[in-house]
């Protein structure tokens, strides 16, 4: 079975749509979408697919919370803050990239 | 995720699915907003929103996969697989539910009764709190002991005492004795049982020279007063005096004694007059009562100890029986006293019965296990059919953990339809077992009714069961290497060898688990039988025991003229047609009862105070005659043998074996203890035979006879023997009328020699019963499993037994080959049998007559029956192998 290739991307969604939502607070799906596309200058784009099944494992897992209101344009979505447990999650998450990030680079200068 | 979680979104499943659909439509508006921003048109735009989302379904699935909803559906699906293929093959089914049904039902029906008799607290306010005081270990106390404990004590906030007491509900004539209580005054508030009508009996109830009141039961006034309100002021005659009823108590209150439900309670006090003085109450050696208090709050157990302890020498001082010999007043000083939980209540069965229904429940968890073994070897079997099945759902990607999960749910449908079954055996197999436990004199009242944790019980050995026997296949098939199984098309030829060596392990354990439950029903039956046919020294049949008390009504009798009305009775019953012959006695043989003293005789130095000690009984002359009791020397009484000549004993072979050695006896004397001195010598004028005293499995005890005509006051209840010439029980009718003309008041008990007997062995007739009957269920469930391994084991080698026959092998070589085969199971079996069986057989030997727990003749017996009953289990596969047709099993191929 073609084992995901996206190994990395899922493990590194988590750390992107916290570090999203600590940086602006409540937001709606859409909106996270949005906003890592344009904060890495589209370098980065987040797969809808595998979006909202993260969102709500992170809900689950007490990471998030989330509740219903209305957009600017008077549409109902569902806005996710971040909870003290998520905060947590996302110190870790970032030590754990630059670990690998520095390993990485160590590999690919040194080896 | 967390299980609470998991839990919420089945309580929401459906919102959870409706905030997804609601939330994803939502992302699809928005990118369609900003498509369609960029300049496409709004189609185009919709389209390529939801192209880039990608599979919206799957989206909701995979979001949804991580909830319990998901879980149980997934549970539902199995268990609806499960019941479709257990439907496929009804025999299957069948066989596997019946087996642990059985193996649940009794299992639970004896857990029922051990809860009952054993764990259950009493239904009374904080029971855990209640305790009893106990004298050197012993629960019974004196009235004057009681008495100084209640006015004196400050171990116990509240504190009762109360007495088990048969009172007679007729006036005469033939007795209905009712299991009832003496209680004192605070019994009932201490216990904190209320009454459902009138009230309970009080404190004030319990003072010396207290009218006559009582409290009844409610099943009491259910059954004699049809639960009417106006039983309140109502007179019951209790004893022949009147009582009057105050009150009616809740319902689920019982007493304190597990096992015998009383019906009446009366105050203490009240004894004065039923007895008619207050001899009886105050009498300083009479051992009668139980105290039971609750603790003061914060007292600790080592605290009561010392607060006991304290009150002891006052206690001593106080009560001292001051007649009592130098000796037993130098142990009654240095008793101790100490306190035991009675959150349970009191049971005789408790402590009669402990160990039996200890070794009962270890029989029927052997059962249980074979059942299960059973079950396995039926699963396994058809795991090796479904081998096919399940390489082909391996080989689609199914993970052997949710295949594995899938056969569990199998098996554990099956343990709980097992337990559903069992529940139901074990209702009328409780049920049952009481009955068995009690005896016509002493019915056996206990409250078997399928409560919490009974079914808590039942649930647990399902899922255990469940698991153990679902456990082997289902490991069997996270083993399956796909490739193989789907080689070898399902004929099961390429695993056939693993799955058979498990069979067979599972046979061999089951017939060994047999070979012990047989070999200790063989025990248990042969002690019963031995028991039952033993001689007992006097001849059982065609004897009527009549006990009367010659209380007198509402004039008391006096002990003269108790003593003329004996003599009235007996000559008159020897008069009766019907009769041959009759006599008198202070006690019967095994009634229970016993009346022992020390002894002192020329010559005869006892090694120890016990040794000293004989039985004693006194009887009329003729009682050996009506017994058929053999003299053996000397003369028996006669009329002659009254107060004032010569004091005469009749000793048996025991007695004087033990006491006047090998010499004749005849014309010695002995002198029995009297108070601090020895009384006159009695001169011996006879030696009878030995016969049994207190107990059929009891060895030949010393026993001396005196003669009734000599005991000026032999108390006002006696007991009659009656020989007769036809039917024991056809002659009460005539007895009761002419008994009835000498004396009205007379209160009458009727029971024959034989049921007397009977009801003594009780104990290792249930234990008889019991494992016999589960030692064949065994025997069956085990020859099920075999049968089961040897068909399997001769459908499988099909092929290669065509061939043998093809190639000209007679039939009696193939069933030779298949016997050969069960020969070898059933050694196995066997021979671990009788390893485990001379473990543990020892455990019985409490319950074992005439035999040793390790007899070889009882080995032997067993592994014969278990041989020719494996044998003959085996026989029809094996002439089905002889009988097979080689071209039809070869075409096969």
């Amino acid at each position: 079975m073609p084992k995901n290739k996206n190994d990395i991307l899922q493990g590194t969604l988590v750390l992107l749509v916290l570090k999203a939502i600590a940086a602006q607070g409540q937001m709606h799906g859409y909106a996270i979408t949005a906003h890592i596309q344009r904060v890495s200058a589209d370098l980065l784009r987040v797969e809808e697919g595998s979006l909202y099944p993260a969102l709500h494992r992170m809900e689950q897992d007490g990471w998030l919370s989330a509740e219903w209101g209305t957009t600017e344009k008077n549409r109902e979505a569902r806005f996710y803050t971040i909870t003290a447990e998520g905060s947590k999650q996302l110190e870790l998450e970032t030590e754990s990239w630059m670990r690998l990030r520095d390993g990485v680079q160590r590999v690919l200068r040194y080896a | 995720m967390s299980w609470f979680a998991r839990i919420a979104n089945v309580i929401r499943p459906n919102r959870l699915s409706e905030d997804l659909d609601r939330e994803l439509s939502f992302h699809l508006a928005e990118r369609t907003d900003e498509l369609v921003a960029r300049g496409m048109k709004p189609e185009v735009a919709q389209r390529q929103a939801r192209r880039q989302f990608g599979n919206y379904g799957l989206q909701k699935e995979t979001t949804r996969d991580r909830d319990i909803f998901r879980w149980l559906e997934t549970l539902l699906g199995d268990l609806r697989y499960a019941v479709r293929t257990l439907r496929a093959a009804p025999g299957f089914a069948l066989v596997a539910i019946l087996s642990l049904g059985l193996g649940i039902g009794a299992n639970t029906a004896i857990f029922s009764l051990i809860n009952a008799v054993m764990l259950k607290s009493l239904p009374v306010r904080d029971p855990e709190q209640l305790m009893v005081v106990l004298r050197d270990g012993s629960e019974t106390l004196t009235n004057p002991i009681w008495e100084y404990v209640r006015d004196h004590q400050n171990v116990f906030s509240e504190v009762l005492a109360y007495s088990a007491i048969d009172f007679n509900l007729a006036s005469g004539g033939e007795a209905r004795p009712i299991p009832s209580n003496w209680v004192s005054g605070g019994y009932f508030t201490t216990l904190g049982v209320r009454a459902v009508l009138g009230r309970t009996l009080l404190p004030g109830d319990d003072v010396r020279g207290c009218p006559a009141v009582a409290a009844i039961s409610d099943a009491f006034w259910q059954t004699e007063y049809g639960g009417s309100p106006s039983v309140i002021g109502q007179t019951i005659h209790l004893d022949g005096h009147p009582f009057q009823i105050v009150g009616v108590i809740d319902p689920a209150f019982f007493g304190l004694d597990v096992g015998a439900h009383a019906q009446v309670y009366a105050p203490l006090c009240a004894s004065t007059i039923t007895n008619g003085s207050d001899k009886w109450i105050d009498d300083r050696g009479n051992w009668f009562l139980q105290v039971v208090g609750r603790p003061k709050p914060g007292l600790t157990p080592s605290h009561v100890r010392t607060r006991l302890e304290m009150l002891t020498p006052g206690l001593v001082a106080a009560t001292l029986p001051s007649d009592w010999p130098a000796d037993a007043i130098a142990s009654y000083k240095k008793a101790r006293f100490d306190v035991a939980s009675a959150a349970k209540g009191f049971s005789e069965l408790r402590t009669t019965f402990r160990k039996a229904l200890i070794v009962l429940m270890t029989v029927v968890g052997i059962v249980l296990l074979i059942a299960c073994a059973n079950v396995a070897n039926l699963l396994l079997a058809r795991a090796t059919t479904r081998r096919h099945e399940i390489a082909v759902r391996l080989a689609l990607g199914a993970r052997s953990a949710r295949l594995i999960r899938q056969l569990l749910t199998e098996s554990m449908l099956l343990s709980l339809m097992g337990a559903a079954l069992g529940v139901l055996f074990a209702m009328w197999g409780s049920r049952l077992l009481v009955h068995l436990m009690s005896t016509s004199g002493d019915a056996v009242a206990l409250d078997l009714s399928i409560n919490g944790s009974v079914l808590a019980f039942t649930a647990c050995i399902a899922i255990a069961t469940g698991v153990l026997f679902g456990l082997a296949p289902a490991w069997r098939t996270g083993h399956v290497d796909p490739h193989t199984a789907m080689k070898a098309q399902g004929r099961g030829f390429a695993a056939g060898h693993s799955r058979l060596s498990m069979g067979k392990a599972l046979v061999v354990a089951q017939i060994a688990l047999c070979m012990v439950l047989i070999a200790g029903a063989v025990l248990l039956l042969g002690s019963w039988m031995r028991l039952a046919t033993v001689d007992p020294g006097f001849r059982r049949d065609h004897v009527l025991l009549m006990s009367a008390s010659l209380r007198g009504g509402s004039v008391p009798t006096s002990p003269s003229q108790q003593s003329a009305l004996r003599r009235q009775m007996l000559d008159r019953l020897r008069a009766l047609p019907g009769v041959r012959l009759a006599s008198i006695s202070a006690l019967t043989p095994v009634s229970g009862l016993g009346w022992n003293n020390g002894i002192k005789a020329d010559g005869f130095r006892p090694a120890s105070r016990k040794d000293g000690v004989v039985w004693l009984n006194a009887v009329s002359e003729g009682y050996f005659a009506t017994m058929e009791t053999s003299l053996i020397a000397g003369r028996d009484f006669n009329m002659s043998d009254v107060s004032g000549s010569v004091k005469v004993a009749i000793i048996n072979e025991a007695m004087a074996k033990t006491v006047f050695g090998s010499g004749s006896a005849i014309g010695k004397r002995f002198q029995m203890r009297k108070g601090k001195e020895y009384g006159a010598p009695a001169e011996i004028i006879g030696i009878v035979g030995n016969a049994k005293y207190q107990s059929m499995s009891e060895t030949p005890q010393p026993i001396a006879y005196l003669a009734m005509g000599q005991d000026d006051d032999p108390g006002p209840v006696v007991n009659f023997e009656v020989r007769t010439a036809g039917p024991t029980t056809d002659i009460i009718p005539s007895i009761k009328t002419a008994m009835g003309q000498i004396d009205p008041d007379a209160s009458l008990e009727f029971t024959t020699l034989d049921r007397q007997v009977a009801e003594s062995l009780r104990l290792p007739r249930t234990l008889a019963t019991l494992s016999g009957f589960f030692g064949g269920l065994a025997l069956l469930l085990a020859m099920i499993g075999l049968y089961g391994i040897m068909s399997y084991n001769v459908a499988r080698r099909r092929n290669e037994i065509g061939v043998r026959i093809a190639l000209g092998a007679t039939q009696g070589r193939v069933v030779r080959m298949v016997m050969g085969e069960v020969g070898r199971i059933v050694a196995v079996g066997v021979a671990v049998g009788i390893i485990l069986t001379l473990g543990v057989t020892r455990f019985v030997s409490a319950f074992l007559y005439g035999v040793t727990p390790r007899d070889p003749a009882t080995m032997l017996w067993s592994a014969a029956v278990l041989a020719t009953v494996a044998i003959v289990a085996a026989m029809v596969p094996a002439w089905r192998a002889a009988r097979m047709d080689p071209v039809s099993a070869l075409r096969d191929e």
